[in-house]
């Protein structure tokens, strides 16, 4: 036998029969995971919808990240009608769903308790379980919740939906327009005004403590840096400088507030430490030095100047001194701001087009690798 | 006979002339026919194609890539293996070789330079003597000794080789000297081992199937190595066994993901069921970094 099919497989491999086949897979794809969300199983829910509700959310949510391709609830083969029993898998590998998530929320008066398992279709495992108490009003959050958790499983990354966004509000006629500071979940639901609209606010920032923004506003006159408590309402000047203050940001420990202060014609980057309210130049040009951003690991910062002639973009450690330039192509760049992971940093580029129209595109730019084009 | 010679010239004239109208007239015919560009490839083409990068530039013999240093190289030949072996005995013995060689330098030297002291005289001769016994005693092993040199360095860093009493058709993973600049190649080449359509194919199905964790900062963690048994109908015997091992989230989506990817390949019909003794016990690595380098 040994010699017919060494003979047959000279061509497969020189090993001998014996050996372990070696392969290596270096490619894949990056195609969406089909994912199957049925509806969460409810139990003695005041509000019947909710278990329809949170499963919307959590496909939503998890189809807007561009990982995941919920299949229609329409081509679901088995109903699932509690979460204690292992799903038909067959049912679910028929309809190709490579996850399934199975769910269910039980409201005690006004409490809720939210379950949820992940299913690997094509293993026949549980990849995750876990189960919130919450107050009834914040079914909301806790579909965001499952949705991370769903995220952080299945891609290795960490979810970003149990997050919320501050801007600024803008509305009404153009000559008189109202700007304020407004909230709202990463998903655009539950809006809630911070400010009235009586002064100017502008470029509003989150702390990573998630309680407190930084924004720039007119409410005294010139433009200055306060810090707001969004839960309290309480707000707070920064650094009370003659001149005015703006573009400010925190730092990554939320112990720092960095921004610009303008004082004749040129502006330099001041940073304030919050706990001891006492402030640092970082930068000392007869420019302009603005819109700081911080590195996640807070040792670096970008900012964009015109000392070279144009706005460009530089990087310089986070404690001041020379600034190194990253950005060299034509027209401006300006507003660097770090990703979180480290690896990118965004920033908007303005380009004079040849129909004399303006072009302002944003960009991603390696900050390791120096030139951006 | 000059009437001959110009009824000849005459005749000839005529013949040629003759054969210059007519031939020229009618051309000789070429059918067209349409041209059918073959080219040949072969499956080695593709199949048999060394450790590298794209980009690289060719070299005449091209060095696999080698990221990590291990104990040995793969010994593919049996016949290699034994004559390494012979070379480990031969390393033991040759000490004395080498001492006679500069003694005997040494001593000449000193006979030429005092020949009027006698006892120097006499401790030369002493001292060439000595090394007479040495040289009848090293002669003997320098014969079988000569094909050696070339390779018998003692190699501490090889100590585990030699002292190693498997089978000679064992495969090391890595090679034993780094080499990161590599030649002509692609990452997944695996020239000298694999050329057949059945592993391309279940390579390339493999692929189609693998989603690979997006947006992974640090790639190193994706890498997973799966040990996989199947059954003669393709399909998988056992749960894939996971032999790289890590707790971060990122290495937990990446072998899922790989898991997943042999969960919904099977059954591999691509393996023939005549090939089954080769394919029934399969390692694969899954390896995302060259997609993520870009």
């Amino acid at each position: 036998m040994l010699g017919g099919a060494a003979g047959a497989l000279a061509s497969l491999s020189p090993r001998p029969a014996a050996a372990v086949l070696k392969l290596n897979i270096t490619e894949g794809n990056v195609q969406p995971v089909p994912i199957a969300i049925p509806d969460f199983v409810g139990i003695g829910l005041h509000e019947p919808a909710t278990g329809r509700n949170v499963s919307e959310i959590i496909a939503s949510n998890l189809r807007r990240s561009g990982l995941f391709a919920p299949i229609d609830q329409a081509a679901y083969i088995e109903k699932v009608s509690t979460i204690d029993t292992l799903p038909r898998f067959a049912d679910w590998r028929q309809i190709n769903a490579q996850a399934l998530v199975t769910g269910r929320i039980t409201q005690t008066e006004g409490r809720l308790k939210a379950e949820f398992r992940l299913w690997d279709v094509f293993a026949g495992q549980q990849l995750r379980g876990e189960q919130y108490n919450t107050t009834a009003d914040n079914w909301r959050r806790i579909a965001h919740i499952i949705s991370d958790a769903i995220y952080e499983r299945i891609t290795g990354d960490k979810g970003y939906f149990d997050t919320r966004i501050v801007f600024v509000d803008e509305s009404g006629p153009k000559e008189r327009r109202i700007k304020r500071l407004a909230l709202m979940d990463q998903d655009g639901a539950n809006v809630r005004y911070l400010t009235r609209g009586d002064d100017l606010v502008l470029t509003p920032r989150f702390s990573s403590s998630a309680d407190t923004i930084t924004y720039m506003s007119y409410r005294e006159g010139d433009p200055k840096v306060y810090l707001m408590n969004i839960e309290t309402g309480q707000r707070e000047i920064v650094s009370n400088f003659p001149g005015m203050t703006f573009s400010p940001r925190f730092s990554p420990d939320g112990q720092r507030v960095i921004f610009s202060l303008q004082r004749g014609g040129s502006s330099n980057l001041f940073v304030m430490d919050l706990r001891s309210k006492a402030t640092t130049r970082l930068t000392d040009t007869q420019v302009i030095d603005t819109a700081p951003s911080y590195s996640p690991d807070g040792t670096q910062i970008s900012f964009e100047s015109d000392r070279g002639g144009k706005q460009q973009i530089y990087v310089m450690a986070a404690t001041g001194g020379p600034a190194q330039r990253i950005s060299f192509g034509d027209g401006a760049y300006s507003t660097p701001v770090w990703s979180p992971r480290g690896d990118y940093i965004a920033f908007t580029s303005e380009a004079r087009l040849t129909s004399a129209r303006d072009a302002v595109s944003r960009h991603l730019a390696r900050p390791h690798l120096g030139a951006v084009a | 006979m000059r009437t001959a010679y110009t009824i000849s010239a005459i005749g000839h004239a005529a013949v040629l002339l003759w054969s210059v109208w007519s031939l020229a007239a009618n051309p000789l015919p070429v059918s067209s026919t349409e041209g059918l560009p073959v080219d040949l490839v072969t499956v080695s083409e593709f199949s048999n194609i060394a450790a590298g990068s794209k980009d690289a530039p060719k070299t005449e013999t091209a060095k696999p890539l080698v990221e990590k240093v291990a104990e040995a190289k793969p010994v593919e030949d049996p016949t290699a293996k034994v004559v390494e072996k012979k070379e480990v005995k031969a390393a033991r013995e040759p000490p004395p070789a080498p001492d006679s060689k500069p003694t005997e330098s040494e001593s000449a030297k000193k006979q030429a330079e005092t020949p009027p002291d006698p006892i120097a005289d006499a401790l030369a001769k002493e001292e060439v003597k000595k090394p007479e016994p040495k040289k009848a005693d090293a002669k003997p092993p320098t014969p079988p000794k000569k094909p050696a040199p070339p390779a018998p360095k003692f190699d501490p860093k090889q100590v585990a080789a030699l002292l190693d009493k498997r089978e000679a058709t064992r495969l090391a993973a890595a090679g034993e000297t780094l080499n990161n600049a590599p030649s002509l190649g692609l990452s997944n080449g695996a020239a000298a081992q694999l050329s057949l359509t059945e592993l391309e194919a279940l390579r390339a199905l493999l692929a189609q199937l693998w989603t690979v964790p997006a947006g992974a900062k640090d790639p190193q963690e994706l890498v997973v190595l799966i040990r996989v048994k199947l059954n003669r109908d393709g399909r998988l015997a056992a749960p894939p066994i996971v032999l790289t091992s890590g707790a971060s989230p990122l290495f937990m989506a990446a072998r899922d993901s790989a898991i997943r990817a042999l969960f919904r390949g099977q059954p591999y019909d691509m393996l023939k069921p005549e090939h089954y003794e080769q394919w029934k016990d399969v390692e694969i690595t899954f390896d995302p970094r060259d997609m993520i380098r870009g």
